[in-house]
């Protein structure tokens, strides 16, 4: 796992490289973010299950999907999706935290599509619900902290598809 | 690992989210950012001064030493790691970690100098001159910052 401070120094490491005017221009950005994200943190920790009801609300329930044949019918396929929009909540935020997305590709993203193929779980229907909950969040937090929580549940999304 | 990372990790093996008093230590790790930073620039734009010292003074307590010995290669290689090892220094500075320290320039340095036939004693002594050197351009506030770190690498290649 990286943040986005060990990320530029294992660059510049590899390259044998000084922390050139740029880098430095770049993780002062980051420090400078530091209380935004810090704060954007503790709501959302704060909120964690209201984020997930309202996204589900917002883009599963009310769709086939919950209905018999649907891949979150019946209540036992309903719960592991709202694991896993938790999942994507915590992870999301972590990865906010660090101003780097590589947790995401270590701890949710690696064989997650494999896995989905194989349990016949929609990437559609998904995807569509990580970027309900990017809205919902960016309505909780604001248009600052919600723009960068959405670069991460992109990430997901990205991954995903 | 930044105190970032660890503190992310640590919450990821209980999955749960970051606690109050977590996000406090990094806000205050976000907030002394500047400092850090700004000295991780002082050392960086005087890197050539600071070896420049730090050699001079070297020499002048080692003279018997490969980098002294008149082979330009070896004298060369001297400036060069005392260069990386200054790097090294600033990342740990702007990641506030000796992670870079331990991993670039420790993991194996000892056994390296031992088989180019480098007495480490005399990298040790080198490695003091050099701190004199970068200390001598900061501030004592800043010192007490960047001091340990150095302390952290002569420590380590400490034979």
């Amino acid at each position: 796992m990286q943040d986005a401070i060990t990320t530029l120094i294992n660059t510049s490491d590899t390259q044998g490289k000084y922390l050139d005017e740029s880098s430095l221009n770049n993780l002062q950005d980051y420090f400078r973010s530091g209380e935004l994200r810090a704060r954007a943190a503790m709501t959302i920790s704060a909120n964690a299950s209201t984020i997930v009801t309202r996204t589900t609300a917002k883009s599963l329930l009310y769709t086939d999907i919950t209905a018999p044949g649907g891949n979150m019918y019946t209540c036992r396929r309903y719960a592991a999706c709202v694991r896993d929009m938790d999942y994507f909540l915590r992870y999301a935020t972590y990865a906010m935290l660090a101003g780097d997305p590589s947790i995401l590709d270590e701890r949710v993203l690696n064989g997650l599509r494999e896995t989905y193929n194989s349990l016949g779980v929609p990437v559609g229907a998904t995807v569509r619900a990580v970027q309900a909950m990017k809205e919902v969040t960016t309505e909780m937090l604001g248009a600052d902290a919600g723009k960068e929580m959405g670069l991460y549940f992109d990430h997901i999304c990205t991954g995903l598809s | 690992m930044s105190i970032i990372t660890q503190a992310i990790a640590n919450a990821d093996r209980e999955a749960r989210y970051l606690s109050q008093g977590e996000l406090n230590a990094l806000r205050s790790f976000f907030e002394d950012g500047d400092q850090r930073l700004r000295i991780a620039s002082i050392l960086t734009a005087n890197i050539e001064k600071i070896v420049e010292k730090g050699s001079e003074a070297f020499w002048q307590r080692c003279q018997i030493t490969p980098s002294n010995s008149g082979n330009p290669t070896f004298r060369a290689s001297c400036l060069r790691d005392q260069g990386w090892y200054v790097r090294l220094i600033t990342y740990a500075i702007v990641v506030g970690d000796i992670d870079p320290i331990q991993t670039s320039g420790l993991k194996g340095a000892k056994e390296m100098y031992r088989s180019l036939e480098i007495p480490l004693r005399n990298v040790v002594e080198c490695m003091r001159c050099l701190k004199d050197a970068a200390l001598d351009l900061l501030t004592l506030e800043d010192r007490a910052e960047v001091g340990p770190y150095f302390d952290y690498l002569i420590q380590g290649m400490t034979p």
